[in-house]
Protein backbone atom coordinates (compact mmCIF):
# COMPACT_ATOMS: atom_id res chain seq x y z
CA UNK A 1 0.00 0.00 0.00
CA UNK A 2 1.04 3.50 -1.00
CA UNK A 3 0.64 6.66 1.73
CA UNK A 4 -0.43 8.90 0.16
CA UNK A 5 -3.96 6.81 -0.48
CA UNK A 6 -4.30 7.04 3.05
CA UNK A 7 -3.34 10.75 3.00
CA UNK A 8 -5.73 11.91 0.32
CA UNK A 9 -8.61 9.66 2.13
CA UNK A 10 -8.37 11.91 4.70
CA UNK A 11 -7.79 14.99 2.81
CA UNK A 12 -10.87 14.31 0.96
CA UNK A 13 -12.92 13.29 4.51
CA UNK A 14 -11.25 16.37 5.80
CA UNK A 15 -13.36 18.43 3.10
CA UNK A 16 -16.07 17.07 3.46
CA UNK A 17 -16.12 17.68 7.05
CA UNK A 18 -15.33 21.38 6.30
CA UNK A 19 -18.46 21.69 3.84
CA UNK A 20 -20.62 20.06 6.39
CA UNK A 21 -19.03 22.72 9.44
CA UNK A 22 -20.09 25.61 6.51
CA UNK A 23 -23.43 24.75 5.56
CA UNK A 24 -24.92 23.36 8.14
CA UNK A 25 -27.14 25.08 10.46
CA UNK A 26 -28.52 22.47 12.66
CA UNK A 27 -26.18 22.55 15.86
CA UNK A 28 -25.52 18.61 16.23
CA UNK A 29 -25.17 18.64 12.20
CA UNK A 30 -22.20 21.10 12.69
CA UNK A 31 -20.76 19.14 15.65
CA UNK A 32 -20.78 15.38 13.31
CA UNK A 33 -19.08 17.52 11.10
CA UNK A 34 -16.31 18.57 13.02
CA UNK A 35 -16.33 14.61 14.12
CA UNK A 36 -15.50 13.60 10.52
CA UNK A 37 -12.36 16.66 10.47
CA UNK A 38 -11.52 15.12 13.70
CA UNK A 39 -11.24 11.54 11.97
CA UNK A 40 -9.19 12.65 9.35
CA UNK A 41 -6.32 14.02 10.84
CA UNK A 42 -6.83 10.85 13.18
CA UNK A 43 -6.18 8.70 9.64
CA UNK A 44 -3.10 10.66 9.00
CA UNK A 45 -1.66 10.35 12.53
CA UNK A 46 -1.63 6.81 12.14
CA UNK A 47 -0.75 6.40 8.44
CA UNK A 48 2.07 8.34 9.23
CA UNK A 49 2.60 6.31 12.73
CA UNK A 50 2.81 2.97 10.43
CA UNK A 51 4.83 4.63 7.63
CA UNK A 52 7.82 5.40 10.70
CA UNK A 53 7.22 2.48 11.97
CA UNK A 54 6.90 4.02 15.22
CA UNK A 55 3.77 4.10 17.93
CA UNK A 56 3.81 7.62 18.31
CA UNK A 57 1.23 8.83 15.79
CA UNK A 58 -0.93 5.68 17.64
CA UNK A 59 -0.35 7.39 20.86
CA UNK A 60 -1.84 10.84 19.51
CA UNK A 61 -4.20 9.00 17.81
CA UNK A 62 -5.48 8.22 20.77
CA UNK A 63 -5.36 11.33 22.54
CA UNK A 64 -6.84 13.19 20.15
CA UNK A 65 -10.05 10.64 20.15
CA UNK A 66 -10.50 11.48 23.99
CA UNK A 67 -10.49 14.98 23.26
CA UNK A 68 -12.89 14.49 20.58
CA UNK A 69 -15.17 12.39 22.89
CA UNK A 70 -14.61 15.71 25.40
CA UNK A 71 -15.22 18.12 22.88
CA UNK A 72 -18.95 16.23 22.05
CA UNK A 73 -19.80 16.40 25.43
CA UNK A 74 -19.37 19.85 26.07
CA UNK A 75 -20.61 20.99 22.54
CA UNK A 76 -23.89 18.94 22.93
CA UNK A 77 -24.28 20.53 26.18
CA UNK A 78 -23.86 23.35 25.03
CA UNK A 79 -26.36 22.92 22.06
CA UNK A 80 -28.96 21.48 24.62
CA UNK A 81 -28.77 24.74 26.48
CA UNK A 82 -29.29 26.76 23.33
CA UNK A 83 -32.71 24.89 22.52
CA UNK A 84 -33.95 25.44 26.09
CA UNK A 85 -33.48 29.35 25.99
CA UNK A 86 -34.25 29.17 22.33
CA UNK A 87 -36.45 26.45 21.47
CA UNK A 88 -33.96 26.05 17.93
CA UNK A 89 -30.55 24.96 18.06
CA UNK A 90 -30.09 26.69 14.22
CA UNK A 91 -26.48 28.23 14.74
CA UNK A 92 -27.69 30.60 12.19
CA UNK A 93 -29.89 32.45 14.70
CA UNK A 94 -26.76 32.32 17.21
CA UNK A 95 -26.07 36.37 16.42
CA UNK A 96 -26.40 38.52 19.58
CA UNK A 97 -22.18 39.59 19.37
CA UNK A 98 -23.29 40.65 15.34
CA UNK A 99 -21.92 44.19 14.72
CA UNK B 1 -5.12 -19.12 -14.91
CA UNK B 2 -5.69 -15.71 -13.50
CA UNK B 3 -3.93 -16.95 -10.34
CA UNK B 4 -0.90 -18.08 -13.04
CA UNK B 5 -0.89 -14.22 -14.52
CA UNK B 6 -1.24 -12.48 -10.82
CA UNK B 7 1.77 -14.76 -9.94
CA UNK B 8 3.53 -12.99 -13.28
CA UNK B 9 2.38 -10.21 -12.48
CA UNK B 10 3.83 -10.03 -8.62
CA UNK B 11 7.23 -11.42 -9.99
CA UNK B 12 7.67 -8.50 -12.11
CA UNK B 13 6.56 -5.90 -9.06
CA UNK B 14 7.52 -6.03 -5.89
CA UNK B 15 5.40 -7.21 -3.41
CA UNK B 16 4.77 -3.72 -1.53
CA UNK B 17 3.52 -2.64 -4.85
CA UNK B 18 1.66 -5.32 -5.34
CA UNK B 19 -0.51 -6.08 -2.14
CA UNK B 20 -3.99 -6.75 -4.39
CA UNK B 21 -6.05 -8.22 -0.97
CA UNK B 22 -4.57 -5.27 1.01
CA UNK B 23 -5.80 -2.62 -1.84
CA UNK B 24 -8.90 -3.86 -2.73
CA UNK B 25 -10.06 -3.48 1.25
CA UNK B 26 -8.92 -0.22 1.02
CA UNK B 27 -10.94 0.71 -1.77
CA UNK B 28 -14.26 -0.58 -0.49
CA UNK B 29 -13.89 0.93 2.63
CA UNK B 30 -12.33 4.07 1.02
CA UNK B 31 -15.46 4.12 -1.39
CA UNK B 32 -17.99 3.27 1.56
CA UNK B 33 -16.78 5.89 3.77
CA UNK B 34 -16.51 8.73 0.99
CA UNK B 35 -19.95 8.15 0.14
CA UNK B 36 -20.93 8.36 3.28
CA UNK B 37 -20.01 10.87 4.57
CA UNK B 38 -20.78 13.18 1.63
CA UNK B 39 -24.39 11.72 2.86
CA UNK B 40 -23.94 12.59 6.29
CA UNK B 41 -23.25 16.69 5.08
CA UNK B 42 -25.93 16.31 2.23
CA UNK B 43 -28.65 14.15 3.70
CA UNK B 44 -32.16 16.40 4.84
CA UNK B 45 -32.92 13.73 7.78
CA UNK B 46 -30.51 14.37 11.11
CA UNK B 47 -31.19 10.87 12.40
CA UNK B 48 -30.19 9.34 8.83
CA UNK B 49 -27.13 12.04 9.00
CA UNK B 50 -26.16 10.09 12.62
CA UNK B 51 -26.24 6.42 10.97
CA UNK B 52 -24.28 7.72 8.08
CA UNK B 53 -21.61 8.84 10.90
CA UNK B 54 -21.89 5.48 12.03
CA UNK B 55 -20.55 3.87 8.80
CA UNK B 56 -17.52 6.69 8.10
CA UNK B 57 -16.72 5.97 12.05
CA UNK B 58 -16.60 2.42 11.37
CA UNK B 59 -14.55 3.12 8.21
CA UNK B 60 -12.36 4.46 10.10
CA UNK B 61 -11.35 2.09 12.63
CA UNK B 62 -11.15 -0.55 9.74
CA UNK B 63 -8.55 1.87 7.94
CA UNK B 64 -6.92 2.16 11.24
CA UNK B 65 -6.60 -2.36 11.64
CA UNK B 66 -5.62 -2.12 8.16
CA UNK B 67 -2.20 -0.33 8.92
CA UNK B 68 -1.80 -2.43 12.01
CA UNK B 69 -3.18 -0.12 14.40
CA UNK B 70 -5.28 -2.68 16.18
CA UNK B 71 -5.68 -1.36 19.33
CA UNK B 72 -6.56 2.53 17.72
CA UNK B 73 -8.92 0.70 16.05
CA UNK B 74 -10.67 -0.88 19.16
CA UNK B 75 -10.66 2.39 21.03
CA UNK B 76 -11.89 3.99 18.03
CA UNK B 77 -15.07 1.50 17.74
CA UNK B 78 -15.41 1.98 21.62
CA UNK B 79 -15.21 5.44 21.86
CA UNK B 80 -16.72 6.34 19.01
CA UNK B 81 -19.51 4.21 17.99
CA UNK B 82 -20.32 2.84 21.41
CA UNK B 83 -20.33 6.27 23.26
CA UNK B 84 -20.11 9.36 20.80
CA UNK B 85 -22.68 8.58 18.11
CA UNK B 86 -25.28 7.65 21.56
CA UNK B 87 -24.25 11.37 22.82
CA UNK B 88 -25.65 12.66 19.43
CA UNK B 89 -28.72 10.58 19.21
CA UNK B 90 -29.23 11.69 22.80
CA UNK B 91 -28.57 15.09 21.41
CA UNK B 92 -31.07 14.81 18.50
CA UNK B 93 -33.60 13.34 20.75
CA UNK B 94 -33.54 15.76 23.24
CA UNK B 95 -33.62 18.77 20.85
CA UNK B 96 -36.60 17.39 19.05
CA UNK B 97 -37.57 20.73 17.06
CA UNK B 98 -35.02 19.31 14.49
CA UNK B 99 -35.78 15.34 14.22
CA UNK B 100 -37.10 16.31 10.72
CA UNK B 101 -35.83 17.56 7.62
CA UNK B 102 -32.42 20.09 7.57
CA UNK B 103 -33.67 21.51 4.37
CA UNK B 104 -33.54 24.92 5.70
CA UNK B 105 -29.97 25.56 4.31
CA UNK B 106 -29.61 28.09 1.19
CA UNK B 107 -27.82 27.50 -1.94
CA UNK B 108 -25.96 30.36 -2.07
CA UNK B 109 -24.58 28.84 1.79
CA UNK B 110 -24.27 25.49 -0.14
CA UNK B 111 -22.45 27.16 -3.17
CA UNK B 112 -19.86 28.60 -1.22
CA UNK B 113 -19.27 25.72 1.31
CA UNK B 114 -18.69 23.21 -2.23
CA UNK B 115 -16.35 26.04 -3.21
CA UNK B 116 -14.60 26.16 -0.41
CA UNK B 117 -14.74 22.48 0.00
CA UNK B 118 -13.46 21.61 -3.72
CA UNK B 119 -10.57 23.97 -2.86
CA UNK B 120 -8.96 22.90 -0.09
CA UNK B 121 -9.37 19.40 -1.33
CA UNK B 122 -7.37 20.58 -4.70
CA UNK B 123 -4.73 22.12 -2.73
CA UNK B 124 -4.08 19.95 -0.84
CA UNK B 125 -4.06 16.80 -3.50
CA UNK B 126 -1.66 18.11 -5.00
CA UNK B 127 0.69 19.46 -1.57
CA UNK B 128 -0.06 15.55 -0.92
CA UNK B 129 0.68 13.88 -4.77
CA UNK B 130 3.49 16.20 -5.13
CA UNK B 131 5.35 15.26 -1.69
CA UNK B 132 4.49 11.56 -0.88
CA UNK B 133 3.49 9.60 -4.29
CA UNK B 134 6.98 7.28 -3.82
CA UNK B 135 6.31 6.50 -0.43
CA UNK B 136 5.13 2.91 0.41
CA UNK B 137 4.20 1.68 3.45
CA UNK B 138 5.93 -1.65 4.13
CA UNK B 139 4.26 -3.54 6.80
CA UNK B 140 5.45 -6.93 8.63
CA UNK B 141 8.97 -7.43 6.60
CA UNK B 142 11.35 -9.19 8.98
CA UNK B 143 14.12 -7.46 9.23
CA UNK B 144 17.65 -9.39 8.62
CA UNK B 145 20.10 -8.91 11.89
CA UNK B 146 23.20 -9.45 10.72
CA UNK B 147 25.41 -9.12 13.61
CA UNK B 148 29.43 -8.73 12.28
CA UNK B 149 31.86 -9.31 15.11
CA UNK B 150 35.37 -8.08 15.32
CA UNK B 151 37.30 -7.96 18.54
CA UNK B 152 36.46 -4.25 19.12
CA UNK B 153 32.65 -5.01 18.98
CA UNK B 154 32.07 -8.13 20.99
CA UNK B 155 31.52 -6.08 23.97
CA UNK B 156 28.56 -4.66 22.37
CA UNK B 157 26.82 -8.38 22.02
CA UNK B 158 24.39 -9.91 24.28
CA UNK B 159 26.25 -12.06 26.77
CA UNK B 160 25.68 -15.50 25.49
CA UNK B 161 26.17 -15.02 22.02
CA UNK B 162 29.84 -13.60 23.51
CA UNK B 163 30.22 -17.23 25.56
CA UNK B 164 29.20 -19.18 22.23
CA UNK B 165 31.26 -17.05 20.00
CA UNK B 166 34.60 -19.19 20.41
CA UNK B 167 32.58 -22.25 19.12
CA UNK B 168 32.74 -20.41 15.66
CA UNK B 169 34.94 -21.85 13.50
CA UNK B 170 37.68 -19.59 12.47
CA UNK B 171 36.91 -17.13 15.06
CA UNK B 172 40.29 -15.43 15.76
CA UNK B 173 40.99 -12.03 17.52
CA UNK B 174 41.48 -10.46 14.01
CA UNK B 175 38.77 -12.08 12.04
CA UNK B 176 35.49 -10.37 10.96
CA UNK B 177 32.64 -13.01 11.60
CA UNK B 178 29.49 -12.73 9.95
CA UNK B 179 26.36 -14.22 11.85
CA UNK B 180 22.53 -13.85 10.22
CA UNK B 181 20.06 -14.18 12.08
CA UNK B 182 19.27 -17.80 11.74
CA UNK B 183 22.51 -18.51 12.53
CA UNK B 184 22.47 -16.15 15.56
CA UNK B 185 18.91 -18.08 16.67
CA UNK B 186 20.68 -21.55 16.40
CA UNK B 187 23.77 -20.07 18.07
CA UNK B 188 21.60 -19.26 20.96
CA UNK B 189 18.05 -20.07 21.24
CA UNK B 190 17.81 -19.09 24.92
CA UNK B 191 18.72 -15.37 23.88
CA UNK B 192 15.29 -13.55 24.04
CA UNK B 193 16.17 -10.67 21.68
CA UNK B 194 12.83 -9.85 20.85
CA UNK B 195 10.11 -8.29 23.17
CA UNK B 196 8.12 -11.41 24.51
CA UNK B 197 4.66 -11.01 22.61
CA UNK B 198 6.10 -8.80 19.79
CA UNK B 199 5.38 -11.09 16.58
CA UNK B 200 1.92 -10.77 17.74
CA UNK B 201 0.11 -8.81 15.32
CA UNK B 202 -0.60 -5.02 16.12
CA UNK B 203 1.03 -2.81 18.82
CA UNK B 204 -0.74 -2.35 21.67
CA UNK B 205 2.05 -3.06 24.11
CA UNK B 206 4.37 -0.38 22.61
CA UNK B 207 1.24 1.71 22.71
CA UNK B 208 1.33 1.28 26.56
CA UNK B 209 5.01 1.28 26.93
CA UNK B 210 4.79 5.26 25.22
CA UNK B 211 1.78 6.17 27.15
CA UNK B 212 2.46 5.29 30.12
CA UNK B 213 6.24 6.39 30.23
CA UNK B 214 7.61 9.03 27.50
CA UNK B 215 3.82 10.60 26.80
CA UNK B 216 2.83 10.72 30.85
CA UNK B 217 2.46 13.68 31.49
CA UNK B 218 -0.24 14.83 28.46
CA UNK B 219 -1.99 11.37 29.66
CA UNK B 220 -2.54 13.02 32.93
CA UNK B 221 -3.61 16.36 31.31
CA UNK B 222 -5.91 14.43 28.96
CA UNK B 223 -7.41 12.79 32.36
CA UNK B 224 -7.96 16.34 33.91
CA UNK B 225 -9.01 17.79 30.67
CA UNK B 226 -12.04 14.64 30.84
CA UNK B 227 -13.15 15.58 34.32
CA UNK B 228 -13.22 19.22 33.55
CA UNK B 229 -14.93 18.10 30.38
CA UNK B 230 -17.86 15.97 32.53
CA UNK B 231 -17.94 18.49 34.69
CA UNK B 232 -18.39 21.57 32.27
CA UNK B 233 -21.17 19.53 30.82
CA UNK B 234 -23.28 19.05 33.54
CA UNK B 235 -22.77 22.68 34.86
CA UNK B 236 -23.74 23.68 31.33
CA UNK B 237 -26.71 21.56 30.81
CA UNK B 238 -28.55 21.21 34.27
CA UNK B 239 -31.70 23.04 34.55
CA UNK B 240 -31.54 25.81 37.11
Amino acid sequence: MMLNQFLLLAAALFCIGVYGVLTRRNGVLVLMSVELILNAVNINLVAFGAFQDNVMGDVFAVFVIAVAAAEVGVGLAMVLLMYRNRKSIDFSEVDLMKG
Amino acid sequence: MIGTFLAQASNSLTSAEFDIPENIAFAIIAGLMLFSAIKTVTTGNVMHAALYLVIVLAGVAAIFILLGSDFVGATQIMVYIGAVIVLFLFGIMLTKASLGDDDSVEDERRTMGAIVGVLLLVVMGYALIDTFSNEELVFGEPEQVVYVVTESTVGDLPGPVVEALPRLAGFADDDVVTISEAEFDSLVPEVQRRVPGAEVFGNTKQIADSIFGQYIVPFEAISVLLLAALIGAVVVARKE
